[in-house]
């Protein structure tokens, strides 16, 4: 009986120690996010609000509602702490290169946030349908049929790709595969006032599957 | 009466201008939102993704002579459906499922004024 107790208060002290050394929690995590003026920029809540252009351009970084769906969380954790640039222009800029110099997260700060934008998912995402796939239809999609390669960096041989849309190099350590697309057949909902064109109708429900799965091969 | 007159008058037409500005500006910022990244700011065909390696040249709205052979028709079919709907590149994407009508008349309208011609065929 008393052993019991004693084992019991333990397990107790363990449980109450991991909370509060592990600050990874996402309502923590929150607080790091709002305490480091990340919402200065970012929003965090869903819906997607943009109506406008004016909308669109007048937001200071991309939308964060749906970043447990979108990223990689160990790519994630790694970006905060040293962030490179992603875009090769300037946000919302069609003249300017991106100057880089996003803030950057201590390695405590970088994990809670993570947690906290990796626990912000979207239902519009289903899990487990895209598999990485160097297939000729994706790649065929991406650089010749459609002009995906017009707007983004990718690791192509000659032609390397263009600059107004995010990079998409290291896209299969950033990216979810799945959401990428969820993002193709759902462009509306995740970012209904961009420079890129929606695909789907033009792009069947197949061909939209194989140039994820080639996206999500991009080192 | 006749000074109140021209007051009206005056105002009816300083409230049209407004509206005048307010539709070209709208027309510059959906060009410069959607098309500028690869016809340039200025319509010359050299925005940001026109590296020296990008496959074709975009049209070069300024330059009249090629923009005449265009019909105002032939400008909203290819903006619509993309550039393989008149035999050019892939590179031309198509804007059908993403501009209202409204808007791909705004456009057609904006590239009239950068190559200050008119379409032959019109
Ligand atoms: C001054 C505005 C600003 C502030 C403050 C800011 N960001 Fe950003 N953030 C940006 C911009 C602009 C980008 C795009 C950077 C790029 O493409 O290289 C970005 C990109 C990101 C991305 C990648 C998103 C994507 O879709 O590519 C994440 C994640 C992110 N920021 C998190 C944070 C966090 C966490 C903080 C707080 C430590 C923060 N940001 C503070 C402007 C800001
Ligand atoms: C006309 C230019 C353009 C074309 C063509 C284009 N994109 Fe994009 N793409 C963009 C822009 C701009 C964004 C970023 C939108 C935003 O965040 O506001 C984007 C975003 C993306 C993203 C998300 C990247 C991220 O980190 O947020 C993916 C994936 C993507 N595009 C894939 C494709 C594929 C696949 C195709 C061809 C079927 C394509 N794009 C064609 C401009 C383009
Ligand atoms: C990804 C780059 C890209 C974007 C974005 C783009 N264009 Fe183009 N556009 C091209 C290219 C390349 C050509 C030339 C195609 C050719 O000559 O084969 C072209 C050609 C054209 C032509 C001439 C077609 C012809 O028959 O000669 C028109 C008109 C046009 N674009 C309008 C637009 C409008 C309006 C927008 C914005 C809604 C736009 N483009 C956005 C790349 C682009």
């Amino acid at each position: 009986m008393r052993f019991a107790v004693i084992v019991s208060f333990g397990l107790a002290a363990v449980t109450l120690s991991m909370n509060n050394t592990a600050s990874a929690d996402p309502a923590a995590g929150e607080d790091a996010f709002n305490a480091n003026k990340c919402s200065d920029c970012h929003y965090t809540r869903g819906p997607a609000r943009e109506k406008t252009i004016a909308d669109q351009l007048a937001k200071k970084g991309p939308e964060l509602w749906y970043a447990g769906s979108k990223f990689q969380q160990p790519w994630l954790e790694q970006w905060l702490q040293d962030p490179q640039p992603i875009r090769n222009m300037k946000y919302n800029s069609v003249t300017e290169e991106n100057p880089g110099g996003h803030p950057k997260l201590a390695a405590g700060d970088a994990a809670s946030v993570t947690e906290f934008l990796m626990s912000l998912t979207s239902s519009d995402v289903e899990a487990g349908i895209i598999k990485p796939k160097r297939h000729p239809m994706g790649r065929l999609i991406f650089v010749k049929k459609m002009p995906c390669s017009g707007c983004h960096q990718f690791p192509g041989r000659k032609f390397t790709g263009g600059n107004s849309g995010p990079s998409l190099l290291h896209a299969g350590t950033r990216l979810n595969p799945d959401w990428i697309y969820a993002y193709l057949k759902n462009i509306d909902t995740f970012k209904p006032v961009r420079a890129m064109p929606n695909f789907s109708g033009i792009l069947s429900d197949r061909e939209m599957q194989s140039v994820a799965a080639y996206v999500a091969t991009f080192e | 009466m006749a000074k109140s007159k021209f007051t009206t008058a005056v105002l009816l037409l300083v409230g049209m201008l407004g509206v005048v500005t307010a539709q070209a500006e709208e027309a510059e910022q959906i060009f410069n939102f959607y098309c500028a990244q690869c016809h340039g700011v200025e319509g010359k065909g050299n925005g940001p993704n026109v590296t020296e390696d990008f496959p074709v040249d975009p049209r070069d709205f300024t330059q009249a002579e090629e923009m005449e052979k265009l019909s105002d028709a032939d400008i909203k079919n290819v903006i619509l459906e993309g550039g393989p709907i008149v035999s050019k590149s892939e590179m031309m994407p198509p804007w059908g499922k993403t501009l209202s009508e409204e808007q791909v008349d705004a456009l057609t309208k904006y590239l009239r004024k950068l190559c200050n011609c008119v379409g032959n065929a019109d």
